[in-house]
């Protein structure tokens, strides 16, 4: 039987990082996927880093993660097109303004670095940006990457290392020995693994129902658009008017947001990423945004599955029964901070713990959380009506 | 809904609406000048009439261009000419929010949603580019770009024209151009002897047209960003060129009439399931003889559904398409019972049967390789994002990152074929070939072939690249929704909100 120190399931950003920093440790890693390297959320989102998070609980990973990103390109051998150039959040509005002032504070709270910039500033930040402007939230250790260059980076940097990447191989099932995983079943047949890492999107909840154990994630399409190239105009990640962005390296104008639609998925097919018309809703609030790029043509748009736990925040642990088995989860946050992930999940394989700190990640936050969850709060799709 | 006003598109509206059903029929033409500048849809080259006639003037000559456009009005057909469509979008497993399928159109100004019932696509072929030297200069253009201009617009910018490709394509442009004033300076083919038809070959012969055969282009020559000649090389039978035998041929316009490609992008954005068929000019959509796709409620006709050179002498064959998808649509909504469908099917004209045509990419296959050898690597394969031949074999960084490193220099299309198919959107991702404002129509083709070639793979097993929205470049202020509902606005919501939270 084909074996390994430890099975990564999910050739996504977050598995591979793991699957990386493994290696880079010694181990003998396999990395499987139903598809290819960095085909879905991974290599599909907005392409933003920021210390800037929601919750306190990810601002240890996301400053970790940060640090890491600046030499990440050096240290993988392949280029991620990281720009630390700062991440700014602007208000169109006086109730974003309140926001804004409401999260600087909370920012300076937990000790990051982050300042108001009225809106004369943000003029100057962002040529042409609209008149509507009222100031913005300036992280200066934001910035942006290229999300399919990073995640091949990690993918190539992890076979360079003597990694196996096993690609369009789905996982079927697992072999429980006791209270261990002995072997991943998969559609290449059993992998025996001292140790499990579930990195699997939007199947983390159904993965981990093969080892009887409930993750409650719930995944969700969203969508996003790119621009044809332009001249340079800002650098920077970009937040307002409902979207958020960058321009790309190569001058794309990379913009989502809007309403996300709860999806189901399974565990060997690929889910359908449709757009909707929804994305003349996304052109309209850029060209809102930035009038000067009105007539810039769109070229593309496209969309993504990621998942959400009922926090909308990553969940990274290691299950108690099977006790080798360790699910990690970003809801959304993945890209971002996937060099931090990396290193946590391989310290948790390596050692059972971390001195990052993850103690707001784990799964004991949803221990009182119910199987029906996703129906009582109507984190399902719409009926099928096609 | 018909999308393209062409033979097969025309004639599905009419026999539709002449079944009593309600019929929109759309089409592109005439397109705005920002369009042509990106050669979308059709491969122009910046040969087009500058000062380009008034819009009006436009607008007649397309109407004049095509005799049965009136008849389709006559028949009740609501025809939308300057209409592009962008979008295409139905429901499925991961999109449930729509009341019902639904196109995406537009005009030079603004955007709006069309539902329909039923659709028939009718959007003809896309010219096949192929780059060698030079093509990016002013001048190289393609067939379809070449007829458009030609018999559409009457608005083509050139004097002296090598014609690539001795198939019927270019045999018959090579007769257009003739017509219309334009000397022909060469047909060009690398086969050993012309494809098309003899008829046609030997009245361009009479002509005094050169043909030359086993020769393909070492490259075209110009100043000012403008071509001036052509350099043609004889080729052996491995498609290598053969040294001393180039010869100049003055000429301000290449037209690349080596094949067409079905315009899949609104059925690939439906849904509905294409299959790789050499004989049917590649990825086409896989359709019963009533011109029904996989999807219920979608049709094709005409090129789209599949092209073969002989459909270039022979309109009649996406005309009868045509009448087939309208008839089928018509029964599909109850307009019609099925013994009148299958009456009206009966008067149908048999055309020539399809079933024998040849395999397109051997062909191609053979102008690539011949293009590959004579011009080098170092040549651009997407002209839009700037990257070579070399480049994507080697699965290159984009070059504005500026020297790679050692170890990305160690990956190439083998490497990365190690273990697995190798996957054409995943090669666009790392090189950038095919992500550009052409939307790829201009290398999508090459791209395979040099997947194909370098890996190994046959062309059949190279997937195709993906389609997405808007399958039109189209400004942030044309796709902006005047019609946008109020809700939509009011109700946008931040980025999976943590206001909502309600833990257990």
């Amino acid at each position: 039987m084909d074996s390994a120190d430890v099975v990564v399931i999910g050739a996504g950003v977050s598995g591979l990082s793991s699957a990386y920093f493994l290696a880079k440790a010694g181990r003998d890693v396999v990395v499987v996927d139903k598809g290819i390297v960095g085909n879905e959320a991974s290599g599909r989102n907005g392409g933003m880093v920021s210390e800037r998070v929601d919750e306190p609980a990810l601002i240890p990973l996301a400053v970790e993660a940060t640090r890491t990103w600046e030499t990440l390109a050096d240290e993988l051998g392949y280029p991620t097109e990281f720009v630390q150039e700062g991440r700014l959040q602007v208000a169109v509005t006086e109730e974003e303004m309140g926001a804004l002032h409401a999260e600087l504070d909370n920012a300076l709270r937990h000790g990051l670095h982050a300042e108001m910039v009225d809106s004369a500033e943000v003029r100057d930040m962002i040529p042409g940006i609209t008149e509507r402007t009222l100031g913005g939230l300036f992280f200066a250790s934001g910035g942006h990457a290229n999300t399919q260059l990073a995640v091949q980076a990690f993918a190539w940097a992890f076979q360079d290392l003597g990694g196996r990447l096993y690609q369009n191989t789905a996982v079927t099932g697992f072999q429980v020995v006791g209270d261990r995983v002995a072997a991943v079943e998969t559609t290449a047949g059993p992998i025996a693994a001292d140790m499990v890492v579930a990195a699997a999107g939007p199947q983390t909840g159904l993965m981990a129902g093969l080892v009887g154990v409930h993750i409650p994630v719930a995944p969700a399409r969203v969508e996003i658009l790119a621009t044809a190239p332009i001249e340079p105009l800002t650098s920077m990640a970009l937040v307002g008017n409902g979207l958020y962005g960058h321009q790309a390296v190569r001058g794309n104008l990379i913009f989502g947001g809007g309403a996300h639609e709860w999806a189901d998925v399974d565990l060997t097919t690929t889910p359908g990423k449709p757009n909707t018309p929804l994305i003349r809703s996304i052109a309209r609030r850029l060209a809102e945004l930035l009038p000067d790029v009105a007539d810039v043509p769109v070229i593309r748009s496209w969309a993504g599955v990621v998942e959400q736990a009922p926090d909308y925040m990553p969940i990274i642990d290691i299950l108690d029964h099977p006790s080798n088995y360790v699910v990690v989860t970003a809801s959304a946050h993945g890209f971002g901070i996937s060099p931090a992930t990396g290193k946590v999940v391989s310290d948790l394989v390596l050692y059972g713990e971390t001195n990052i700190d993850i103690g707001g990640l784990g799964l004991g936050r949803f221990a009182n959380i119910t199987p029906d969850w996703r129906h009582q709060r109507g984190w399902i799709p719409a009926p099928n009506r096609f | 809904m018909v999308v393209g006003a062409g033979a097969a598109g025309t004639a599905a509206a009419i026999e539709a609406a002449r079944a009593g059903v309600r019929v929109t029929l759309v089409d592109e033409n005439p397109i705005g000048v920002s369009m042509m500048g990106l050669d979308v849809p059709q491969f122009i080259g910046r040969r087009v009439k500058d000062p380009l006639p008034a819009r009006d003037v436009m607008l007649e000559r397309v109407v004049a261009a095509n005799s049965s456009l009136a008849e389709a009005e006559e028949a009740g057909v609501e025809v939308q000419l300057g209409t592009c469509v962008w979008g295409a979008f139905r429901n499925s497993d991961t999109s449930r929010v729509l009341d019902g399928p639904q196109l995406g159109l537009a005009d030079d100004e603004r955007s709006w949603m069309v539902k329909y019932d039923r659709l028939i696509v009718a959007a003809g072929a896309r010219d096949l580019a192929m780059s060698f030297p030079g093509s990016g200069l002013a001048g190289v253009m393609g067939a379809n770009g070449a007829h458009a201009l030609m018999s559409r617009y009457q608005a083509l910018a050139s004097r002296r024209m090598v014609v690539l490709g001795a198939g019927n394509l270019g045999l018959t442009t090579a007769q257009m151009a003739l017509d219309r004033g334009v000397e022909v300076a060469a047909v060009v083919d690398v086969s050993s002897s012309a494809r098309g038809d003899e008829a046609l070959l030997s009245r361009l012969r009479g002509a005094g047209v050169e043909l030359y055969t086993s020769h393909t282009v070492k490259e075209a020559v110009g100043g000012a960003g403008e071509i001036e000649s052509v350099v043609l090389v004889e080729i052996d039978d491995d498609c290598d060129p053969v040294a001393g035998t180039e010869k100049v041929v003055a000429a301000d316009t290449v037209c690349l009439a080596i094949g067409l490609v079905p315009n899949v992008e609104l059925l690939a954005l439906l849904g509905c399931d294409l299959a790789f068929a050499s004989e049917r000019g590649g990825w086409a959509p896989v359709h019963d003889d009533r011109m029904r796709t996989s999807v219920d409620s979608v049709f094709v006709a005409g090129d789209v559904a599949g092209f073969h050179d002989g459909m270039v002498l022979d309109a009649e064959i996406a005309r009868n398409q045509g009448r087939l998808a309208g008839i089928a649509a018509a029964e599909s909504l109850g307009a019609i019972d099925e013994d009148e469908a299958l009456a009206r099917i009966d008067d149908l004209k048999p055309t020539a049967v399809d079933a024998a045509t040849p395999d397109a990419h051997s062909g191609w296959q053979r102008w690539h390789r011949s293009l590959v050898n004579a011009g080098g690597l170092e040549v651009l394969a997407c002209q839009c994002e700037e990257v070579t031949r070399a480049e994507i074999i080697g699965l290159q960084p984009p070059r504005y990152l500026g020297r790679g490193s050692e170890q990305a220099s160690r990956r190439n299309l083998r490497t990365q074929a190690g273990a697995n198919p190798v996957n054409a959107d995943q090669v666009k991702r790392l090189t950038r070939a095919g992500m550009g404002h052409c939307q790829g129509r201009l290398c999508r083709e090459q791209v395979a072939l040099l997947l194909a070639e370098e890996s190994g793979a046959d062309i059949a097993d190279i997937p195709v690249m993906s389609y997405r929205p808007p399958v039109r470049p189209l400004p942030l202020r044309v796709m902006w929704p005047h019609d946008e509902p109020e809700q939509v606005r009011c109700e946008w919501p931040k980025w999976f909100s943590p206001t909502h939270r309600v833990l257990g």
